[in-house]
């Protein structure tokens, strides 16, 4: 799936770290027991930075850090109970046709970039304050879950690049370029950038987003390769292993302590 | 990006960029000297071209699967045709997509496939134009342009890349459409390294013509085509006013679109042998195009740049003036909106029924213009045939109501 | 799509756009908007978009409920003869059509019409009803739209809006055919029913 520019570029900002940054419906609890994902296209790719800074795609790094990334995320799905199906295509599926992944797609392009715009890049809406993350595929979600039999859809991205160093001054254009339709490429000194988001199919509602950052130039901290078992189990496990329950849900069980 | 694309000749950001490493002035490159760089079944083989490959798959992916596209199997198989003839050694691996977007523009990708928008459709006179725009951009394909271009680019040091960043920003603002485009791809740096520099853009030019001369096509064709952009140009900027040639100031040191032309023209007679007969396959064109057209224009003309509209329509109307072209004439003037506009918009619509085929919206827009004047009987009598012709017209129960009133 | 996301889309890139925030509440009350001669009453919270003194009109105020990309509605109250729904250069070689106070309906529709394909990035607009409706006790009309947009997402918009002592008022709400739209349209159709001029 297609990436969300204004996550890749507001996090460039972050970089030198690893930074991951969570948002939850307030009734959201992390999947458990057994249940049924689907991993819709999972965008990933690995390139290397050049000296002008540009990122040069690596055909073989993005082969083996996707294969590694796949299977850390059916390992750590399966941890939780659950049955992870993973599309590269938008046909195929039994129930839906690839017109209507299409469209719950397009619709969640959207609704990320809605997300990314007023959670993260500080254009709060005051109607959405304290109310956790407050937005939905609608009906549409609901009617895909049920002719397709998933309990969760989630659509992620993940990049990584290997690098020289970072340049400010190209950082910033990149953000401003992201506001005019066009966005620069993972113009950071190389590290990771990763999203995901992960949709109710029985309510459609969207009920948490995650962004993960880290740069790698900083001495002294130790990035993952995705290209590696380790590094891919990593990601996954900083992208998806530390969901947060939701607000209520909470603060329900700091009552019931 | 294509030689042609309007948007990137009236903003030149990246033409600025382009022209710091593209030099000066220099001679043409003959199309003698343009073999193809690659063979039939053309795979990606060293380390970088393989991962601009696999970049460009997915970008095809999402090309192939973008609701912006025109489905069309006739056309699309038209089109296809066209590839299959002036594609060169590799016209049965090459691809081609139509999107609804209403620029003169197309795009080749390095790993083949091609990306031409409507507007374009709408512009060629000609089967052997429009063969000539995608024998261009074969020709980036069959030289490694993409390959070259990507090259170049990576050598540049760190004010370069500042530069072209600063390019891309000022390229995405430019035009909504194929700024969407960049947006719909999401590899918006990847595609402004499409465009290309002088050297290669004239190489594309010079092989154009010669992959058009051996399908059979006139090769003169290219040349008029520029012909027709730069009249294109020039009347848009009179209609608000303003010279063409201010937009070059910037980066004087760019060919000018005449200086390609007269390239295209000399390359052109040189390519022709002596003997064969060369066509533009017109008929055929209008034929092919007959459905859509009405779809193509009334994109072009909403978004009331009034002399590229009136260049366009008058273009088309060299065939003969019809109820259609003179209903459009009236939306043009209607939509800019200046003093005495309406007045002429009121005449293209009264022009515009006098012929059988004026679409009904002739009809409603003449209804309002005379009763905007007063003659409320004439109003009426168009109103009613307006309604005659499109009884289920979503604005058919207002007209009813002006009909009543 | 709001007026103000289709300014972001077109407007050349500068640091104004770097600064985003600056959205504000409007509560279940009556507001005046746009230039204060229109009075509206949600029926629930909506959040007021920041305006841009460079780029936006003093006679234009967008809400969302859900961010610009999923839903808006936009105010045009008070707009003079002359006038266009947003700031343009007198030379851009596409520009969205002026209002004129003698404007019919069908023509400020093929205005609308222009304002998304011009500076909305729609590649596909089509009417889908113009009706005569009434506005602020005025006789107006009522125009629904679709479009298909560059990002791929397909949009539903409804206009209400009356031509009042030669001066254009609109109540604009667009979003999203999945869900938003439908989620939108009752609060809405009461805000256009609440809809009553100051002055």
């Amino acid at each position: 799936m297609r990436r969300l520019g204004f996550a890749l570029a507001a996090c460039l900002v972050l970089s030198g770290c690893v930074s991951t940054r969570q948002f939850a419906d307030v009734e959201f609890s992390p999947p458990q027991g057994s249940y049924k994902l689907l991993v819709l296209r999972p965008d990933i790719s690995v390139g290397s930075v050049t000296t002008g800074g540009l990122v040069e795609p690596r055909a073989d790094w993005t082969d083996q850090a996707r294969t590694q990334v796949i299977a850390a995320l059916r390992q750590q799905q399966a941890g939780r109970g659950g049955d992870a199906t993973i599309m590269d295509k938008r046909s195929g599926l039994g129930g839906v046709d690839a017109e209507t992944v299409a469209e719950l797609e397009r619709l969640h392009y959207a609704v990320g970039s809605s997300i990314v715009l007023h959670r993260y890049n500080g254009a709060y809406l005051p109607t959405k304050r304290r109310q956790g993350l407050d937005w939905t595929l609608g009906q549409d979600a609901v009617d895909f879950g049920r002719k397709t039999g998933f309990d969760y859809v989630l659509f992620m991205h993940a990049e990584d690049s290997f690098a020289s160093d970072g340049r400010v001054a190209l950082q910033i254009l990149g953000i401003a370029g992201c506001f005019v339709g066009f966005c620069a490429p993972n113009v950071g000194g190389g590290g990771q950038l990763a999203y995901a988001s992960l949709v109710d199919l029985r309510t459609g509602d969207v009920v948490w987003f995650n962004v993960v950052q880290a740069g790698s130039q900083v001495a002294g901290i130790k990035m993952g390769d995705m290209r590696t078992a380790d590094g891919a189990a990593q990601l996954v496990d900083r992208l998806l292993g530390r969901m947060k329950p939701g607000r209520n849900v909470r603060e329900r069980a700091g009552k019931a302590k | 990006m294509s030689p042609i694309d309007r948007r990137s000749f009236l903003h030149g950001g990246l033409g600025a960029v382009a022209a710091l490493y593209a030099g000066s002035a220099q001679a043409r490159v003959l199309p003698r000297d343009m073999a193809p760089l690659i063979g039939p079944g053309y795979r990606a083989q060293d380390e970088d071209e393989k991962g601009l490959w696999q970049l460009m798959e997915r970008v095809e992916e999402e090309v192939s699967g973008s609701n912006l596209l025109i489905r069309d199997d006739r056309l699309t198989t038209y089109l296809g045709d066209i590839i299959g003839r002036v594609g060169g050694p590799a016209a049965k691996d090459m691809r081609i997509y139509l999107a609804r977007i209403p620029e003169f523009n197309a795009v080749m990708f390095p790993t083949g496939f091609a990306v031409v928008f409507s507007g374009l459709l709408l512009r060629m006179r000609n089967e052997a134009q429009l063969a000539g725009v995608i024998a261009h951009e074969s020709a980036h394909f069959l030289r490694k342009h993409q390959l070259r271009g990507w090259r170049d680019t990576r050598r540049k040091t760190d004010i370069f890349s500042f530069l072209a960043m600063g390019a891309g920003v000022a390229g995405g603002a430019t035009g909504v459409y194929a700024g969407d485009l960049v947006r719909l791809a999401q590899f918006g740096t990847i595609l402004s390294l499409l465009r290309y520099n002088r050297t290669l853009e004239a190489e594309a030019d010079a092989m154009g013509v010669r992959l058009l001369a051996d399908a059979g096509y006139d090769p003169m064709s290219m040349s008029e085509t520029w012909e027709q952009l730069i009249g294109e140009l020039n009347l848009s900027a009179k209609y608000r006013g303003k010279h063409r040639e201010r937009d070059f100031a910037l980066f004087s040191t760019h060919p000018s679109p005449e200086s390609r032309m007269a390239d295209l023209k000399l390359s052109a007679a040189e390519v022709r042998q002596p003997g064969k007969s060369y066509r533009d396959f017109r008929d055929r064109y209008l034929a092919e195009l007959a459905g859509i057209r009405p779809q193509l224009l009334d994109d072009q003309v909403k978004l009331n740049d009034p002399g590229a509209s009136q260049y366009v329509v008058e273009t088309l109307a060299r065939d003969g003036w019809n109820g259609f072209l003179r209903f459009h004439e009236g939306e043009i003037w209607r939509l800019r909106g200046k003093k005495g506009d309406e007045e002429r918009a009121a005449q293209g619509y009264a022009a515009a029924v006098f012929y059988a085929d004026a679409p009904a919206d002739a009809w409603r827009w003449h209804g309002i213009m005379l009763q905007k004047r007063g003659r409320t009987g004439e109003a009426k009598a168009a109103f009613t045939r307006y309604l005659q012709m499109a009884p289920n017209a979503p604005d058919a129960p207002f007209v009813r109501q002006m009909l009543a009133s | 799509m709001l007026l103000a996301a289709m300014l972001s889309v077109a407007a050349p890139a500068s640091p104004q756009f770097l600064s985003f925030g600056g959205y504000t509440l409007v509560e279940a009350r009556e507001h005046k908007v746009g230039d204060g001669n229109m009075a509206v009453t949600p029926p629930r919270p909506w959040n007021r978009a920041p305006r841009s003194i460079f780029f936006d009109l003093s006679e234009v105020e967008d809400w969302t409920q859900n961010g610009v990309y999923l839903d808006g509605i936009s105010f045009v109250t008070d707009l003079k003869d002359k006038k266009a729904l947003i700031r343009q250069y007198r030379r851009d070689d596409r520009q969205v059509p002026v209002f004129r106070s003698d404007m019919t309906a069908p023509e400020i529709a093929a205005m609308v019409e222009s304002l998304y394909r011009i500076r909305g990035g729609a590649v596909d607009f089509r009417t889908t009803s113009l009706q005569p409706r009434q506005f602020m006790g005025y006789p107006g009309f009522q125009q629904d739209y679709d479009h298909l947009d560059g990002d791929e997402v397909r949009r539903r918009g409804r206009v209400v809006g009356a031509v009042i002592g030669g001066r254009l008022y609109m109540a604009m709400f667009d979003a999203t055919q999945m869900h938003y739209f439908d989620a939108g349209i009752g609060d809405f159709e009461a805000i256009v029913r609440s809809a009553r001029l100051t002055h």
